[in-house]
């Protein structure tokens, strides 16, 4: 019996994956919209949305303006909703300082355009139930988000 | 049911509809269908915007605005213009007229709402001193701005200033000078707004931050317009030495995008006027990507209230009078600052309650079942054609899919699908 119900809380109810462009300021943003309207149709609670939408955009940010490119993945399971990131990029070469907040390696350019107030990681922590973050310099880096439902309301 | 929940401030007349797909195509929440070739609006859906009201090419999309021949039911009638009627009536005419001209169309009373705007300003800013976060703040002048937030980003609900717009605050304030001042039961008093547009009438009815809305009814601009046109031709010359009303130069700015924010003394403000622009600008809010701005200013129709569906003249030029109006009266300050400080205190322009989260329904009430309709839905939106034509009754593809997964609709409803069918069974008969 208890194996059973295990079984159901892990099933994967809803997948759906997308690609992020590295550089590709124009769309950027669309992936973090399109989960956000999903969400909406599955009938997820507003407050719920409102912190996916937050890390879903952070993280689409940080591939558009850091990787060359990456995918965002989320999976909707009975008790929680999983976010994963994954890119092909440089890497971060000191995660203790990048989830410092105000900390940014953004070139001027970029700040000039409204981004890296340093606060993208730390965002997406505050908004999550459990953050994953590893990264290999040079080769990418793999974000986990996990966001719990709570019973009906969730 | 769904009008239980929500009042709505216009309707189709079935008998000018001729079942044409433009109100359904312009309809941001996708709330309209055809069905037996008359336009149907889902009251669950519709915002109220009036986009619809604005597109109609057979004038079939009917206001539920307060009539003039309504007045009779009160004793003491006031007639509380919005300032975008200052703009309505051409270069010439300045505001003292046009309120002296209302009181000879049947009002007994006018006030200048711009006034009550300059006031506003202030106690805007007192609460956003009072207040850090959440930011931005958003304004709460336009109902449909509010009915925008309430379904579509519900989260958003708490970022809304929990004030009442000028047009409640003057009712509020002019029942019970009025009432006082000429010895007149309240509830014989009838204030009347001059509305842009039909959504005012929204919060009139329905309104979702107090149990009961200070005016009484809101007429249209459109409504009055010709009776205030022929007065204006015959009395010509004399209305200068009538009403003298203080008029506020900062509350007029009002009438058009950008009045809000350029009354205040933060400058991190943003002001959005169209409805595209403003579900554009509502989303980047959600996304947390505006956290830096104080204060969002948004208002549905382009440009602000001098685009609403039911005024008269082109927004342009209606544009050009405004500004040429706050030339005339300048910044110059016609608000006591300590009083509105006072009230403020006081809580006279707070909401009684916040405003609450509606959200639309989703697919179903049941969260497996509703990812299983969604999966339904993209399966069915690849079926369709794509090609949104509208034959079938719902705006585009992939709202017919979602119509047939609610059970709304049947894929034979697309013409496209039924062709191919009677394609395949013709070709079947001939084998």
């Amino acid at each position: 019996m208890k194996t059973k119900k295990r079984g159901m809380k892990n099933r994967v109810l809803l997948q759906q994956e997308f690609k992020i462009q590295g550089g590709d300021f124009v769309n950027a943003g669309e992936s973090s919209c399109k989960i956000r309207n999903t969400l909406r149709e599955i009938g997820i609670d507003s407050d719920i949305i409102r912190r996916i939408a937050i890390a879903a955009y952070e993280a689409e940010m940080n591939v558009v303006m850091y990787a060359h490119h990456g995918t965002m993945k989320i999976n909707v399971y009975r008790d929680k909703i999983l976010l994963t990131i994954n890119d092909k990029g440089p890497g971060i070469e000191n995660i203790v300082l990048a989830m410092k907040p105000g900390f940014s390696t953004a070139t001027e350019e970029m700040r000039e355009m409204g981004f890296g107030a340093g606060m993208g990681l730390p965002n997406m922590k505050k908004n999550a139930d459990t953050f994953k973050i590893s990264s290999e310099v040079g080769k990418g880096t793999r974000l986990e988000i996990k966001i719990l439902l709570n019973g009906k309301n969730g | 049911m769904a009008e239980q929940t929500f009042f709505h401030s216009i309707k189709v007349d079935d008998a000018k509809c001729i079942g044409c797909v433009a109100c359904m195509k312009a309809c941001p929440t996708k709330a309209i269908r055809l069905r037996n070739h008359k336009a149907r609006i889902n009251y669950e859906r519709c915002i109220d915007c009036g986009e619809c009201l604005r597109v109609c090419p057979h004038n079939a999309i009917m206001p539920l605005t307060t009539l003039l021949s309504d007045l009779d039911r009160f004793k003491y009638k006031i007639a509380l213009p919005s300032p975008v009627l200052y703009t309505q009536l051409g270069q010439e005419v300045m505001p003292n007229e046009i309120l002296t001209i209302l009181k000879e169309i049947g009002f007994d009373h006018v006030y200048d709402e711009a006034l009550v705007c300059e006031m506003m300003s202030i106690a805007t800013e007192e609460y956003l001193d009072e207040h850090k976060s959440p930011r931005p703040i958003i304004s709460s002048i336009c109902p449909v701005v509010i009915r925008l937030v309430q379904r579509l980003f519900p989260s958003l609900c708490e970022n809304i200033l929990p004030l009442e717009p000028p047009r409640e605050i003057a009712a509020k304030n002019l029942r019970l000078e009025v009432s006082k001042e000429k010895n007149i039961k309240t509830a014989d008093i009838g204030i009347i707004h001059i509305t842009p547009c039909s959504a005012k009438m929204v919060s009139i009815n329905h309104p979702e931050s107090m149990a009961k809305s200070n005016l009484d009814g809101a007429i249209s601009i459109r409504e009055i317009y010709n009776k205030v046109m022929m007065k204006l031709k015959q009395e010509a010359g004399l209305l200068m030495m009538q009403t003298q009303t203080r008029i506020s130069g900062i509350g007029i700015g009002w009438a058009f995008e950008g009045g809000e924010i350029r009354g205040l003394k933060y400058t991190n403000t943003v002001s959005v006027s169209g409805l595209l622009d403003t579900i554009r600008i509502l989303e980047d809010v959600e996304s947390g990507r505006l956290k830096n701005i104080e204060y969002l200013e948004c208002l549905i129709c382009p440009d602000g209230c001098i685009g609403g569906p039911l005024t008269v003249e082109n927004r342009f030029v209606a544009k050009s009078n405004v500004l040429r109006l706050l030339r005339h009266f300048g910044g110059k300050k016609r608000v006591n600052t300590n009083l509105v400080t006072k009230l403020y205190k006081e809580n006279f322009f707070s909401f009684k309650w916040a405003v609450e989260p509606k959200s639309f329904p989703p697919l179903d009430a049941d969260r497996s079942m509703a990812i299983k309709k969604l999966k339904m839905k993209e399966e069915l939106t690849g079926k369709l054609p794509g090609t949104d034509c509208g034959v079938c009754g719902a705006p585009d593809c992939k709202t017919l899919a979602e119509d047939i997964v609610r059970g709304e609709a049947r894929l034979e409803d697309c013409i496209y699908i039924q062709r191919k069918k009677l394609h395949d069974t013709q070709n079947n008969g001939e084998n």
